[in-house]
């Protein structure tokens, strides 16, 4: 399907020539990606990794010709799906009666507030590129899991967004402030400060009244599913330690000058009764810049930068329940109190730290710490990766549904459809002084062999209902509607609502539903 | 690349859009973080490294037919290589390999290169040169204080852009290497181009004439050293031609050997130059000057899905580019204060000129030289300096366009000012390159 010629030239002349492509092979790009065959599989259709094929692709450079495109989408009735930087399923359109708003020319920092702690930021600004900017000011931000070259806006606005740094940096929902959002209808929203009438700004991100973030975004966004979100205030943080971050050498084979005040610990803590208690204990001491359990294929996958170099390091594999620990300061004082707790606790739980003695981990290590490149490592045993579960709940429930995982991922593991993790592959880490923490399975899977597809598929599947089963939580990708009706009469009819408002907000459903809910009567 | 290398690879894309930057772990600033002048310029995901992976992927499922729009943006890519460096961090994805398979495979599907890059090959089949220049006027260049000694060991192997269009190179080149009193010789008539237009746009058969063509001629003199000033003819020399024909003589860039000349004191370096100097890499002399490594291994599975290549076969990624000569030798000449770029070496963001897009779509080559040429300013720079006539040209090019007050000199030039021997190069100002 194309789009009348009348139609594009209307969308054209909003967002000029050259900004608007109909051609089959730009549109064809637009209906690729990762793990698209997983969803495909799943839907019953052929498991390719390319969605139907949108009609056009716009790319807007403001937010007043966003709301131009989505009232003309609404005029003629063409569903709309936004996309930042692009990673990931949920950015494809659900139907070929649709077009993609690529928001990649609206990539500027609006502006950086060092005192207020707070960024304003466009859909194209990266992780990578708001933090080089802050840590002028000594300040960090939070960079989901999906890596540093991502949108901050859309993990803030449309996804959950945890992160390896979340024990010092939170995740994305919980650092969205103030927001600017073109409703599915046109209408522009501001939440927040930046709605006051009288010297709005982006400094907070609810009331008065009724706070509107919770049906902006919710637990898990509504990728696009409720219009497009043009700018965002991002919480900011100190930086962990000295700013100064020069990476030498030449590609793949970076140095790193470790920051003074900056330490590892990697420990296992052998069973994961102990690794909840000691996980707990450090993150109520509020010492850790990161602090995760990684299952130990995971500990070694981040240490390594191709599966080459991975399986050098079984050593660290065969821990039972790894403990990753950064520990980062901006003094010597600093420094040392949080050694001293590391200390302590080591000594309590008589447990180790091996690095230094049985691994040191190359300096670039620490450079992608920092930088939050870490989860982009589950990628390199077989380049297709995909997580299930997603649990945000307390640790022991986390520890819970990590171990009910293990034989049903074992189970397919058996089948050789998926990586033999042992079927622990696991990554957990802490929110907000340890009240709370996020657990995900990554699993690698072959994306080129229909076997591999499908089974990864069924065992997302399986997973899913094994969390409704053992009461675990609502998973990652509980998206779309038939995964919303199967989760949501478990979950106080949540799903009711979740309909409500999209019929309220998006009377017309233009505003893609693939990776949301569809209104009642479509 | 293989065949099946490439239909593995082509289904492999993450999508991640990693391909868009400079590594992460070298982002500086917002403003250059970016690394493909492609994406930068176009701004539709299928002008990037993954974009072009996945219509590789839409040709061979059938999903896309070759047509103008895919010819043109397979064709709007300078093949600089940036886009592999940063995949390649962590990824052993090829997307500059599979550009340029995909340019084979259109060509030899009977669509492509461009028309204008057609004209060149053309050109370089009837004329031994891209430029429709007349191969009898190849050595116009040559100056009676040159001297040239026909039973030297080394060949200067001069390329068609510095023959016929940049002239100052050459010129620079041949006078420090009498200044070093190091004898070599050239090619005069018998000096082909070196087929890296027709390499870099698809044609794989018409390089590999041109590959036999001049390894017939040049084994046929005694020498044992071939050196280049063109980082084009450089790169296709030592990376391109051993996995078409092996040959057995040295390649040498001129930075190399020029470096070796001040280290050697073979060149007294006199005279000051007292300007603050920044270095732009040529794609062709850094990251894409890294040749293949051999790789005998083979492939084992150690588990279900996962496949061990042992040994650990080699990735090229930039890392053995040719990056500290040339700043050793910006460093060395007494008076220059030489100061870097943000996006520099293995990172390096590309000139414009490559991947045929200087003859086929001039008006995106200029544009990201202004690019580049923005980058240079905002270091402070008097002078940006680079050592291939190609980048020579569009970054001059780039300078006039954008009205800067920065002056392009190759570095050959910067050096033959510090030993103090008479420059009498003309700037030329020439759009055209192959």
């Amino acid at each position: 399907m194309v789009l009348e010629k009348d139609i594009f030239k209307e969308f054209e002349d909003i967002v000029g020539i050259g900004n608007i492509d109909d051609g089959e092979v730009i549109t064809n790009v637009y209906a690729y990606n990762w793990c698209m065959e997983i969803f495909n599989y799943m839907e019953g259709k052929e498991p390719i990794p390319f969605s139907p094929i949108p009609k056009a692709v716009v790319l807007p450079s403001s937010t007043v010709e966003v709301q131009q495109i989505v009232k003309l989408c609404n005029k003629y009735r063409i569903v709309f799906k936004a996309q930042s930087t692009g990673l990931g399923p949920w950015n494809q359109p659900s139907t070929d009666n649709s077009i993609i708003i690529d928001l990649r020319r609206m990539n500027k920092i609006v502006k950086i507030d060092e005192k207020n702690l707070y960024a304003v930021i466009e859909p194209y600004v990266s992780g990578s590129q708001l933090q080089v900017e802050i840590m002028k000011y000594g300040l960090n931000c939070h960079m989901p899991g999906a890596g540093p070259q991502v949108s901050p806006l859309a993990s803030a606005t449309s996804m959950n967004g945890p992160g390896f740094t979340s024990p010092s940096t939170g995740h994305s929902a919980r650092n969205v402030l103030a927001v600017e959002w073109v409703l599915p209808d046109g209408e522009i929203m501001k939440l927040g400060a930046y709605g006051l009438k009288n010297n709005p700004d982006f400094f907070h991100g609810d009331g008065p009244g009724p706070s509107l973030r919770g049906i902006m975004r919710g637990w898990a966004g509504t990728k696009s599913g409720l219009g497009v979100f043009t700018k965002v205030a991002v919480k900011l943080f100190p930086y962990p330690c000295s700013t100064e971050y020069s990476v030498k050498g030449y590609s793949p084979n970076y140095d790193f000058e470790i920051p003074e005040f900056m330490k590892l610990y990697v420990m296992d803590c052998g069973n994961f009764k102990k690794l909840e208690t000691v996980m707990l204990r450090v993150e109520e001491q509020e010492i850790s810049f990161m602090c995760s359990y990684l299952s130990g294929f995971a500990v070694m996958a981040i240490f390594s930068n191709s599966i080459e170099s991975l399986m050098d390091k079984i050593a660290i594999g065969q821990m039972k329940a790894p403990l990753v620990v950064i520990i980062a300061a901006r003094t010597q004082r600093e420094f040392y109190y949080k050694q001293k707790v590391m200390d302590f606790l080591l000594k309590k739980f008589k447990i180790k730290n091996i690095i230094g003695k049985i691994y040191t981990p190359n300096p670039t290590f620490y450079a992608e710490a920092l930088r939050s490149n870490l989860g982009l490592h589950g990628f390199i045993a077989t380049g297709g990766f995909q997580s299930t579960k997603g649990v945000a709940d307390t640790a022991n429930v986390c520890l819970r549904s990590t171990k009910s995982n293990i034989p049903l991922k074992k189970g397919f593991i058996k089948q050789g459809v998926i990586v033999n993790d042992f079927g622990e592959g696991t990554w957990m880490t802490s929110y907000e002084s340890g009240h709370y923490f996020h657990m995900e399975s990554p699993t690698m899977f072959d994306q080129t062999t229909e076997q591999s597809v499908s089974g990864m598929a069924e065992y997302m599947e399986k997973s899913n209902q094994l969390d409704l089963l053992k009461h675990l939580g609502a998973p990652f990708f509980v998206e779309g509607t038939r995964m919303h009706e199967l989760f949501g009469p478990h979950m106080s009819n949540y799903h009711i609502w979740l309909r409500k408002i999209k019929e309220i907000f998006d009377p017309n459903n233009i505003s893609d539903s693939g990776f949301y809910i569809t209104p009642q009567n479509k | 690349m293989n065949e099946k290398e490439y239909n593995q690879m082509i289904k492999r894309c993450l999508r991640c859009s990693i391909c868009k930057w400079i590594p992460q772990l070298q982002i500086k600033s917002q403003k250059y973080a970016t690394i493909c002048p492609s994406i930068d310029m176009f701004n539709f995901h299928a002008y990037s490294g993954g974009g072009r992976i996945i219509i590789a992927l839409a040709l061979e499922m059938g999903r896309l037919k070759p047509s103008q729009e895919l010819l043109d943006i397979v064709y709007k890519c300078t093949e600089c290589g940036g886009c592999a460096v940063a995949c390649k961090f962590l990824n052993t994805l090829e997307p500059l390999e599979i550009i340029v398979k995909l340019r084979e495979k259109l060509v030899s599907l009977g669509y492509g290169p461009m028309p204008k890059q057609q004209q060149y090959i053309e050109s370089i089949k009837s004329n031994n040169n891209p430029y429709n220049e007349l191969h009898e006027n190849r050595l116009d260049w040559l100056s009676n204080d040159i001297k040239i000694d026909p039973d030297a060991k080394v060949l200067y192997f001069v390329g068609c852009t510095s023959s016929y269009r940049r002239k100052e190179i050459v010129l620079a080149t041949a006078r420090i290497m009498n200044a070093a009193s190091y004898p070599f010789k050239i090619l005069s008539e018998y000096e082909y181009c070196c087929g890296s237009p027709i390499l870099r746009t698809g044609d794989k058969k018409s390089f590999i004439d041109q590959v036999n063509k001049n390894l017939d001629i040049i084994e046929k003199e005694n020498i044992d050293t071939v050196v280049f000033s063109c980082a084009g003819c450089y790169d296709t020399f030592k990376v391109d031609y051993p996995l078409e024909r092996e040959y057995n003589f040295k390649t040498l860039h001129t930075t190399e050997l020029f470096n070796e000349f001040i280290d050697n004191s073979k060149l007294k370096l006199n005279n000051q130059v007292l300007q603050t100097v920044t270095y732009h890499d040529p794609c062709h002399l850094g990251r894409n000057s890294e040749p293949y490594e051999e790789w005998d291994g083979e492939a084992l599975q150690m588990m279900p899905l996962v496949s061990l290549n042992m040994p650990e076969k080699p990735k090229r990624c930039g890392t053995y580019g040719i990056y500290e000569s040339p700043r050793d030798i910006l460093k060395k000449i007494p008076g220059i204060n030489f100061i870097e770029m943000e996006r520099i070496k293995e990172y390096s963001y590309c000139c414009g000129a490559g991947g045929g897009v200087k003859s086929a779509f001039p008006e995106f080559a200029l544009k990201t030289a202004k690019t580049r040429i923005e980058e240079a300013e905002d270091t402070g720079a008097e002078i940006i300096t680079s050592a291939c006539p190609f980048c020579y040209t569009n970054l001059n090019d780039g300078i006039i366009e954008k009205g800067s007050n920065l002056t392009f000199y190759d570095i050959s030039e910067l050096l033959l000012m510090a030993i103090g021997s008479p420059n009498k190069s003309i700037k030329e100002s020439s759009t055209e390159v192959a």
